[in-house]
């Protein structure tokens, strides 16, 4: 009895004493990370200092750092201000964590031009500074309706309103959100709402409708709005129409015409990512029944329109657009 | 197997008056009364006198509690019980208040299903459903756990560590003839949280258990507890889940004097809400295995207890405290000309009720480091793992009880750091008492207690290693003047000293930050006074306790607290 006892003693024991090990892993914030001291082991360094992105490169960065800290790397045009940040918490920099395939975080976009990089960590007064050169900007994947860089597009139809300081042209300068030029929009319509508008065909692609996938989920209508900080008061209106039964015309008794108003509300350069699923039917710009199928089949889109409106009584209205593009699967990234 | 009798295990459970007798009387009336008075003289040593804290308290109050069992029929019982409360000064019926205190219904179906509703007690496992002793009640003398009773009883902690709870319980059992002795089931479903019909869902607490009797020598068993809300009882689609399972196993083997017994308890835990994208999923696995030695005829016993709790066990029924220490006292709230909010001490823990919480929480509660910060959640504490140690000793006459424990564990995973913790604990408690229907002398008992914790973790250049530890003291004493008057004396020290990171967790028990927890301090409580026992269930004592805080790590925030303590007690 006394050596089972014994036995079954020593085996508990020797089960215990073998079962209290120490996880690899721990909880809660590296103590190291809120309690020790900061200093770069590593400076900043960029694995590609003349980066094309129009041909799919990426570029890099590096640091290193005796602790996890909250770091954020900011690359700014230097033609263009375009800027982008990358952040990140750890104790180094890699192409992991600090990859840059050319997208902005701010518009405008990326152009040809040298870029001001800085690396700057929370609660530490270093800065690191370095710089690169964008040989392209970044090249995105869609239908693109148009980017302007050639032009108001032959095959758009416009419709300009006689009314006074009129200004709707494309404009060739550095406040382009892509590229050098911009579709600038303006004028004083004190009689109607309608200011400008333009309607694009499919035909102008070569085909009766675009060339769009028919998932409604997977499709976005993109582009770039601008709001001058002097005026608040233009409204933008996207309308699409389908050929529901595909007999090549668009007849708005029985077919549907979705729409979206765009009221640019923060100045500079915007982004507008629309769903084509989300479109509305609209009436005076409240939802409303659907007239044709009720269904968004974005393959059987035959025609985009683009109205510039404002309250007739608010004055002067300008906005600029540029890079109108739909995409797959996921919105723009500019 | 021959035949397989069924039957209720009411004959098995024997508590309840349902069947302690063969012809029960149909109504019965039980209760509790009780007259309690407090008044307090604060004295703060400040160096500029504190003009604005009034000094003195008094309170107290009269109430008593009316239980009426009625007995429709020899298999139903019905359970209420009416408080009726007058604060001291509450006059013209101003401070009177009247509560149900409990209202249940009991019975047998069909002679095989025993059931409760409404108020219930019920406990299982220690991983499972368990309310662990709030801190220092066993290492108190009686004389200062007297004021500890009161809230006890309030709070319905009994002294079988059950839950008071709301809702339905059943038991049934087989009994089997051959190769197992008995089979018996048990259920429970609780209300924890009622719904807001907006935010807030209901939440149940539901359980059952299996225990399969082989022998004397073996029992196995399975537990299962879930803490949940209900969905569809109000607008929010995110549902707290917090399933628990846990098997047990007792082998029990015994020869001459000699028995050995082996007891273990495994278990898994997975915390989770529904519908969250926030939520993470918790899982976390237990075990605690004792093997115990003990020789009848000498007394003595040897335990080894090993104990495996990982950080990701949650178990709300076995890990809600008694206490909730974000509570702020209610006595002396505020001091100094500053009044500044008065941190809470032991004389909190022994006297105020509104620290204390009756409903399970789903994530770990706040815990007081300077008490307990080995243990704070009991046997279920998660992130634990070692040996705990211990013997005791009960003379042939058991009028001395001796025990020492030894505990040494350390955590699963480092909190901050892959640096594990180390905890060590030595407690022994000895009790020595006179039993006067063997003597024919007068009752006597002395008692002490003494406890040592420390933490400890190593630090790095750039923080600080942990070293906490807490030294407790207690001695009590009982000596019978007179027939039946008692003088009680009681004295409980408490110090403690050092430093340690407190995880500071998030809505989902998450460590998201640490906060450095410095303290050197001590504390100490003197009692004296007279007891007079009408009964066994009665009886009345003066006290008066000496409460003295030191505080070593903030200035002018040491004082003390004189207090004169009068209570009767009776239950019926």
């Amino acid at each position: 009895m006394k050596m089972k006892l014994k036995r079954i003693a020593f085996y508990t024991l020797a089960l215990a004493l073998a079962g209290c090990q120490v996880d690899d892993d721990f909880d809660g914030p590296d103590l190291n990370d809120l309690y020790g001291a900061f200093s770069v082991v590593e400076g900043l360094d960029i694995s590609d200092r003349a980066v094309d992105f129009g041909t799919g490169e990426t570029t890099y960065f590096t640091a290193r750092f005796s602790k996890n800290v909250d770091w954020k790397l900011e690359i700014t045009g230097l033609t263009s201000g375009a800027k982008k940040e990358i952040s990140g918490f750890s104790t180094f920099l890699n192409a992991d964590n600090a990859l840059w395939n050319g997208t902005v975080s701010r518009l405008p976009m990326f152009r040809a031009e040298d870029c001001a990089v800085q690396l700057t960590v929370e609660n530490e007064p270093d800065t690191l500074r370095d710089t690169l050169e964008v040989l392209g900007g970044r090249i995105n994947e869609g239908f693109l309706l148009s980017d302007f860089e050639d032009g108001f597009p032959t095959n758009w139809v416009p419709f300009i309103q006689s009314g006074a300081n009129m200004s709707f042209n494309v404009q060739t300068n550095n406040n382009a959100a892509q590229g050098s030029k911009y579709y600038d929009m303006g004028g004083l319509v004190n009689w109607d709402w309608l200011i400008g508008m333009f309607d694009i065909p499919a035909t102008a692609y070569g085909n009766p409708t675009f060339d769009l996938n028919a998932n409604p989920e997977v499709v976005y209508f993109n582009t770039l709005v601008y709001k001058q900080p002097a005026y608040s008061n233009g409204i933008i209106l996207f309308q699409f129409r389908e050929d529901d039964n595909m007999d090549g015309t668009f007849n708005p008794a029985n077919e549907d015409m979705f729409a979206v108003e765009v009221h640019p509300d923060q100045d500079g350069w915007q982004l507008i990512s629309l769903k084509y699923a989300d479109l509305a039917t609209l009436v005076n710009g409240q939802p409303s029944a659907d007239i044709g199928n009720g269904i968004r089949e974005p393959h059987k889109l035959k025609q985009i329109s683009m109205l510039y409106l404002a309250n007739p009584t608010s004055g002067y209205a300008q906005s600029y657009l540029d890079y109108m593009i739909f995409t797959e699967n996921a919105p723009l990234r500019p | 197997m021959k035949k397989t009798i069924l039957y209720s295990l009411m004959m098995l459970c024997t508590a309840g008056a349902l069947h302690a007798q063969s012809a029960p009387r149909k109504v019965t009336f039980t209760g509790a009364a009780r007259g309690y008075f407090m008044g307090d003289k604060l004295d703060q040593q400040t160096a500029v006198e504190d003009t604005t804290t009034v000094p003195r308290l008094h309170s107290g109050h009269v109430m008593t509690d009316l239980g009426t069992h009625i007995r429709p029929n020899n298999q139903m019982e019905i359970i209420g019980m009416v408080r009726v409360r007058n604060d001291y000064g509450g006059f013209w019926g101003s401070g009177v208040s009247f509560d149900v205190r409990q209202l249940s219904v009991r019975g047998v179906v069909g002679g095989v299903v025993r059931y409760q509703l409404g108020d219930i007690n019920y406990r299982m496992s220690k991983l499972t459903l368990w309310n662990e002793d709030q801190e220092f009640y066993n290492g108190f003398s009686t004389a200062l756990r007297q004021q500890m009773d009161v809230i006890n009883y309030d709070h319905f902690y009994n002294f079988d560590n059950a839950w008071r709870q709301q809702g339905g319980a059943a038991e049934w059992g087989l009994v089997f003839k051959r190769f197992v002795q008995e089979l018996q089931f048990q259920a429970v479903t609780t209300r924890n949280r009622t719904s807001d019909f907006s935010g807030t869902s209901d939440r149940l607490f539901s359980g059952a258990s299996a225990q399969l009797v082989q022998s004397k020598y073996l029992s196995l068993g399975l537990n299962y507890v879930n803490l949940y809300d209900v969905s569809g009882t109000s607008r929010n689609k995110a549902l707290f889940h917090n399933p628990v399972w846990t098997t047990t196993m007792a082998v029990q083997y015994d020869k001459n004097n000699l028995k050995a017994k082996a007891d273990v308890e495994w278990g898994k835990s997975k915390t989770e809400i529904r519908k969250s994208t926030e939520a993470p999923v918790i899982n976390g696995n237990a075990l605690e295995a004792k093997l115990e030695v003990s020789h009848t005829k000498m007394g003595w016993s040897v335990y080894a207890i090993a104990r495996k709790i990982s950080e990701g066990f949650l178990s709300p029924g076995a890990q809600t405290k008694r206490i909730n220490y974000n509570g702020q006292p209610e006595a002396y709230q505020r001091l100094g000309n500053e009044q500044y909010l008065r941190d809470y001490s032991v004389m909190d823990i022994m006297r105020e009720s509104a620290f204390y919480t009756m409903q399970l929480q789903p994530y770990l509660m706040a815990f007081a480091p300077k008490y307990d910060n080995i243990t704070p959640y009991g046997t279920a504490t998660p992130n634990r793992q070692g040996m705990i140690i211990g013997a005791q000793w009960t003379n042939q006459k058991e009028t001395v009880h001796a025990n020492a424990e030894q505990t040494m564990l350390q955590e699963l995973r480092g909190e901050g750091t892959r640096d594990a913790r180390q905890f060590s604990r030595t407690s022994v408690q000895v009790r020595w008492h006179n039993d006067k229907k063997l003597t024919n002398t007068r009752d006597w008992a002395i008692e002490a207690s003494m406890r040592l914790d420390q933490t400890t973790r190593e630090g790095t250049e750039f923080y600080r290693g942990v070293d906490l530890s807490t030294q407790t003291a207690g001695l009590g004493f009982e000596y019978e003047i007179l027939n039946k008057l008692d003088v009680l004396a009681g004295w409980q020290w408490i110090e403690y000293q050092g430093f340690d990171f407190v995880a500071v967790r998030d809505e989902y028990a998450q460590i998201f930050n640490f906060t450095e927890y410095a303290v050197n301090g001590r504390e100490s409580i003197t009692a004296a006074g007279l007891r007079y026992r009408f009964s066994e269930k009665s009886f009345l004592t003066a006290q008066l306790n000496w409460f003295d805080m030191n505080n070593g790590v903030a200035a002018n925030r040491d004082y003390d607290v004189r207090q004169v303590m009068l209570l009767y007690s009776i239950t019926f």
